[in-house]
């Protein structure tokens, strides 16, 4: 029986505490009476995986028939799935993705779908190489789909592949894939990593165009997303959801399928990262140092080859497939019962360790931008009701924050460093003066469509990401970090967590409570 | 008190805290280690090697052992269950030693959890070397129990000390069941089995190894009667390895005329404690001639 | 009158170069030294003697006192010479006073002037070799003039500017670098609403930002600047976006929205003012110029080694900008006042530590310093300004 995840508060017997460093570890001694947040044990995988799929194929939820009753022979039939940021780190073979699409697409054989084109929902993500489509699809889906052109990646900036569907009673423009939105169904494949994946946000973001997202992905809607974690909270999903169900009342009918995953996240000779500390054993601790001092002596393009050939042995605990609400409230609920943990009360300092990975840098670089959205955007958002850390609070996050990019993927990232948050830092300047002159960048949009770039606006997007955490924090510090691109990013580099903390207690006062998220794997803090 | 500061977590174990309650340990050591490997066949085949090649001569040399009532054994088929005296480590190899041909490379042999097991290194020792298995000495664990059971209904023949450990002056300690409580489970039959003299090679606390005489004595192989328990089997048991000795000193006949009369000696020797235990020992009459003088030579010098 | 004098020394010459090639200060060995020397003689009526209050080092000062200057000049020069243009200094009456150096027709007392000093183009006077003084384009290369980088020097009407009141010597002995960079901005006729780049941000680089401010009408100036001073007075003196050398490519195709083949830009920036003169900068600048577009020349670039290919494949025109029209320098005291230059004078030198000056200005970027100049107000009362 997996142990639920709980909080520890320090004391002198406390050992030191593991922090992630980016492609490093590090262990710190966090001062006497700071409390340690540590992630619920992971739930058991299902045991028959293809056949729970079947099952929840056959018995669909809210008021969807069963999938084989929805297929019919002369039908145009659509299969969208989540694309590379998603899982994380990937998984081992096979994935989910592949699993639940030869489930689907066996039905469709059954009943005779001749017209069956498969869409890897990008939204302005980097399309994906044939090996990630190989990872992600299995050999057998991609050699039946790809050579026929019927594997397709979504190219948003292509105005004959997208369609406008109007407006919401709000006025936000909804514009789509028009394979999707002019087929007799779509089949959406989620991966639901954490509680703000899935329900109408995957067709409503993953198939859109820049003209649709900007309504929903901007300074104003995050910093009312609190957090993009509680789905009832955020703005940004009631944005999508009007979305959906806007595309919903245009008759387009969308098959959903959720999956949820454990937090058994890291290969065996990792294993230590998800034990806590005093329960490490010799091996533990034996593999923990052969581990960290073997990395700190390796090359850092080396070290990234080692963290990104990491596949995760992460597996499925539950699929629901159905009418998209009625299936994102159950899924929601497997992935509260994974990574629910309850806290009480805020605390005046956050610390955190960075891992190597977001869901922008799967195989690639992570840049400094990441680095701030990843703890900023994605952890500081890690809750429920109220953030971990009061408002005027203080975030100290640990990693290196190297000024690299990936050339490839993240080119208007490189610009966005050295020209946008080199002027501001301020979420909604850059918006304003900024934006547009990006997003409408032809060589962006060049790369986007025809190489394996994020597209021009994707940057900002990672930027109104941390808006809400950036308005609500009075001081944000990155231990170990890069001096130069720390200061570039509005943070404060400090070389220890001592200084860090020194730093701190300007903002914060001399005595103040401490509370570290020990994350990944995952966990949602529910602060009562 | 630690004299040596202790390393540095993570090279060092780490702290427990006070706030969080200990799990119950869960320990692969004593009667939890695993000793499924060494009955594979590479560490059978390798104790075998091991076992004629170098502990046969090597107790021979050490121990010459007179064997008698080998006959006995010979229409009884395995598994076995030995039981003996025990007042030495050259005990259990001596046994296995003399042990017929067909059953000593499929025995086992009951070993104190608590003193061969305690560590990893050394329950992997004593099972590939002896093919020790970890029982409970002083309680009937049903862990110990299940493992001896089903190696002996899987035909291991299994060498058992129900004195529970080496005598710690020479006489015999009272008995506990435990070999018969599993010829009562498994109706395999209990081979009683005396020796002699190996105190003499090792005794329990002494220093050193002294080539020395020894006496192996197999008995008549008994079976638990009909609805008998495991403690009169257990007294039984006790009472024909007491006979044995009884033989061995005063001669078959004599031995049974005792037994019949009830006046065979007792191996737990007279009294609870005292000086007459000690003075009544074979071995300390004997040792006149050599005991060395008194005051010891370097109390005179000071 | 101790001066810093600049002698013919072909050892010393071939020395300076070996120690600067070899990453040491020329400096050191090289042919420049502080002597005793005679004040020099007015050469005729209509001169004056100057005594320098400031005097500036200059890039192609560096260039000299390594021996890394063109053999261009050497026609041009006269030796021994007193180096330092960038003047500002007292005439006998007290009246302050900024340099032009060039020496044109008129201070050579060439009568009638050559067809550009007759239309004002003194910089571009075509009998710089001629006449009553010694060869030397400007003062600070002629033998019969003295130079800024001495207590005294001789100057003709034609070159005087009288310096206002209300101006600094600090703001003053900027004119004369701001002047060149105003020349550069009037000649180059910058397109309303132009993106402009603009390569190095030393002091004509940053002269450069501030003109195009303030005389023309540039859309986007985007400058590279690789020390953070020079970032700093770069965005402050007008520069929209402000990068690291390396990364101006990127910022120019950001700007003008251009695609990238390889690397190389489909567009780029209508105009290019290389401040450098390097090779890399030029190289730079004709990889970041749009097709048709014009690469103006201020630093002083010596012998390079450049491929031409895109010069010729896309029609780009490269334009050299030295020195300036007798009426630029009443723009360039406006333009100082007005972009407060004064503040890029980053360390005044007493003229005896002139190798610490020297090494200090080679290094100004790197120091966080803009313009280094000698000050020569010691022996007099020095001036109310610190």
């Amino acid at each position: 029986m997996p142990r639920p995840g709980f909080v520890l508060d320090v004391d002198r017997s406390t050992p030191p505490t593991l922090f992630w460093h980016g492609e490093q570890f590090r262990t710190e001694r966090l001062p006497t009476g700071s409390r340690i947040i540590y992630p619920p044990e992971p739930l058991a995988a299902l045991e028959d995986i293809d056949g729970a799929i079947r099952h929840a194929l056959l018995n669909p939820l809210g008021d969807s028939q069963p999938l084989p009753s929805l297929l019919t022979s002369g039908m145009k039939l659509t299969i969208c799935f989540d694309d590379i940021s998603l899982p994380l780190p990937p998984m081992q073979r096979p994935d989910i993705r592949q699993r639940v699409i030869e489930a689907v697409l066996d039905m469709a054989a059954d009943a005779g779908v001749d017209d069956v084109v498969l869409i890897a929902a990008l939204a302005l993500h980097r399309r994906m190489t044939e090996p990630e489509l190989r990872h992600a699809l299995g050999d057998r889906v991609y050699d039946s789909f790809a050579p026929s052109g019927r594997l397709t990646q979504l190219d948003a900036e292509d105005p004959e592949q997208m369609l406008h569907l109007g407006t919401t009673d709000q006025g936000e423009d909804v514009e789509i894939s028009k394979r999707a939105a002019t087929s007799d169904l779509i089949v959406y494949v989620n991966i639901n990593l954490v509680a703000m994946d899935g329900g109408h946000k995957s067709v409503a973001t993953g198939l859109a165009s820049y003209r649709s997202l900007k309504h929903h992905h901007n300074v104003r809607t995050l910093q009312h997303s609190r957090s993009l974690m509680d789905q009832k909270r955020s703005e940004l999903h009631t944005s999508n959801w009007r979305m959906g169900r806007h595309i919903a009342a245009q008759g387009i009918k969308i098959f959903q399928i959720e999956t949820t995953m454990n937090t058994n996240t890291f290969p065996d000779q990792f294993s230590f990262l998800m034990k806590r500390e005093w329960e490490w054993t010799a091996r533990d601790r034996m593999s923990y140092m052969a581990v960290s001092r073997s990395l700190d002596r390796t090359p850092s393009r080396l070290r990234t080859t080692i963290f990104q050939g990491i596949k995760s042995p992460h597996q499925m605990t539950s699929v629901q497939a159905g009418e998209v609400e009625a299936v994102h409230e159950v899924t929601t609920a497997n992935v509260h019962r994974q990574q629910l943990v309850e806290v009480e009360g805020q605390t005046d300092i956050l610390t955190m360790g960075l891992p190597y990975i977001c869901p922008y840098n799967v195989n690639s670089v992570m840049n400094p931008i990441l680095v701030a959205c990843l703890g900023l955007g994605y952890f500081f958002n890690l809750y429920r009701n109220k953030p971990l850390v009061r408002e005027g609070g203080v975030l100290i996050m640990h990693h290196p924050t190297p000024r690299a990019f990936h050339p490839v993927h993240h080119p208007s990232y490189i610009d966005f460093f050295d020209q946008v948050l080199a002027q501001t830092t301020d979420p909604l300047e850059i918006e304003a003066k900024f934006e547009t002159s990006f997003a409408t960048d032809p060589w962006y949009i060049h790369l986007y469509r025809t190489s394996h770039a994020y597209h021009g606006v994707h940057p900002f997007y990672m930027w109104y990401w941390c808006a809400h955490a950036l308005q609500h924090l009075g001081m944000v510090i990155i231990v170990g970090g890069d001096p130069k691109s720390v200061r570039r990013l509005g943070f404060k580099p400090a070389s220890t967590l001592s200084d860090a903390l020194e730093m701190a207690s300007d903002v914060v006062g001399p005595s103040p409570t401490l509370t570290h998220l020990h994350a990944p794997p995952l966990l949602i803090a529910d602060v009562k | 008190m630690r004299l040596r500061p202790r390393a540095r977590f993570p090279l060092g174990a780490p702290t427990w805290p006070t706030g969080v309650p200990r799990p119950p340990v869960v320990r692969d050591t004593g009667v939890n280690y695993d000793t499924a490997w060494a009955r594979k066949y590479p560490a059978r085949l390798a104790r075998a090697l091991w076992l004629d090649g170098v502990t046969r001569p090597l107790i021979k040399g050490l121990a010459a052992p007179d064997i008698d009532g080998l006959d006995r054994l010979d229409a009884l088929p395995a598994p076995v269950i030995f039981a003996a005296n025990h007042s030495s480590h050259v005990d259990t190899p001596l046994v296995l030693t003399s042990l017929p041909e067909r059953f000593r490379h499929r025995t086992a042999v009951a070993a104190g959890a608590d003193y061969f097991f305690d560590k990893r290194w050394k329950g992997g020792l004593w099972a590939l070397s002896i093919n020790a298995i970890p029982i409970e000495r002083t309680r009937v664990s049903p862990q110990s129990t299940k493992l001896a059971v089903s190696l002996i209904q899987d035909g291991w023949s299994l060498v058992i000390f129900p004195e529970g450990g080496r005598s710690p002056d020479g006489w015999g300690q009272s008995h506990r069941a435990g070999a018969a409580y599993l010829a009562v489970r498994t109706g395999a039959p209990v081979v009683p089995v005396h020796l002699h003299g190996t105190r003499r090679i090792l005794k329990k606390g002494g220093k050193g190894v002294r080539p020395s005489h020894t006496e192996v004595t197999f008995g008549r192989p008994l079976r638990a009667a009909e609805g008998e328990s495991a403690a009169d089997l257990a007294v039984r048991i006790e009472r024909s390895i007491a006979v044995l000795a009884d033989e061995r000193s005063e001669g078959f006949w004599d031995a049974r005329r005792n037994a019949a009369a009830g006046a065979t000696p007792a191996l737990t020797g007279p009294g609870p404690t005292g000086w007459r235990r000690a003075w009544a020992l074979e071995e300390n009459r004997r040792r006149q001639g050599t005991s060395k003088p008194w005051p010891p030579r370097s109390a005179a010098r000071d | 009158m101790k001066a810093l004098v600049y002698e013919r020394s072909i050892p010393k010459f071939a020395a300076a170069r070996v120690a600067s090639a070899l990453g040491g200060a020329g400096s050191r060995v090289g042919p420049l030294h502080l002597t005793d020397v005679d004040e020099p003689a007015l050469p005729g009526p209509g001169w004056h003697r100057v005594r320098p209050r400031l005097a500036g080092i200059c890039g192609s000062d560096l260039a000299t006192v390594d021996a890394k200057s063109s053999r261009w000049f050497e026609g041009v020069v006269s030796f021994p010479f007193v180096p330092g243009h960038e003047v500002v200094g007292d005439l006998d009456d007290g009246t302050r006073v900024v340099l032009e150096p060039v020496l044109a027709c008129a201070a050579r007392g060439i009568d009638p002037p050559c067809d550009a000093c007759a239309a004002g183009d003194n910089g571009n006077c075509e009998r710089i070799s001629f006449g009553c003084l010694e060869p030397g384009l400007q003062t600070g290369y002629c033998a019969d003039t003295g130079g800024g980088w001495s207590h005294a020097l001789v100057a003709h009407d034609s070159q005087l500017h009288t310096v206002p009141d209300a101006m600094s010597d600090e703001a003053a002995v900027m004119v004369e670098p701001a002047a060149c960079a105003t020349h550069a901005v009037q000649s180059s006729a910058i397109p309303e609403g132009a993106v402009v780049a603009v390569l190095g941000a030393g002091t004509l680089g940053l002269c450069s930002i501030a003109a195009l401010r303030r005389l023309a009408l540039p859309g986007t100036v985007i400058a590279g600047a690789k020390h953070d001073v020079q970032r700093r007075l770069a965005a402050d003196l007008g520069a929209d976006v402000v990068v690291a050398p390396g990364e101006m490519a990127r910022a120019v195709r950001r700007q003008t929205r251009s695609l990238s083949v390889d690397g190389r830009l489909t567009g780029g920036a209508d105009v290019v003012v290389d401040c450098v003169g390097s090779a890399d900068s030029l190289e730079q600048a004709l990889a970041v110029v749009r097709p048709k577009g014009t690469i103006v020349l201020v630093g002083m670039p010596g012998s390079v080694r450049v491929d031409l290919t895109p010069l010729w494949q896309r029609e780009i025109r490269l334009v050299g900008s030295y020195a300036y029209r007798h009426t630029t320098f009443a723009t360039a005291f406006e333009l100082v006042a007005e972009s407060r230059l004064e503040r890029l004078v980053s360390a005044l030198y007493p003229l005896e530590r002139w190798r610490e000056a020297l090494d200090h200005a080679a290094a100004s970027g790197r120091r966080g310093a803009v313009k280094i100049a000698f000050d020569l107000r010691s022996t007099k009362k020095r001036s109310a300004k610190p």
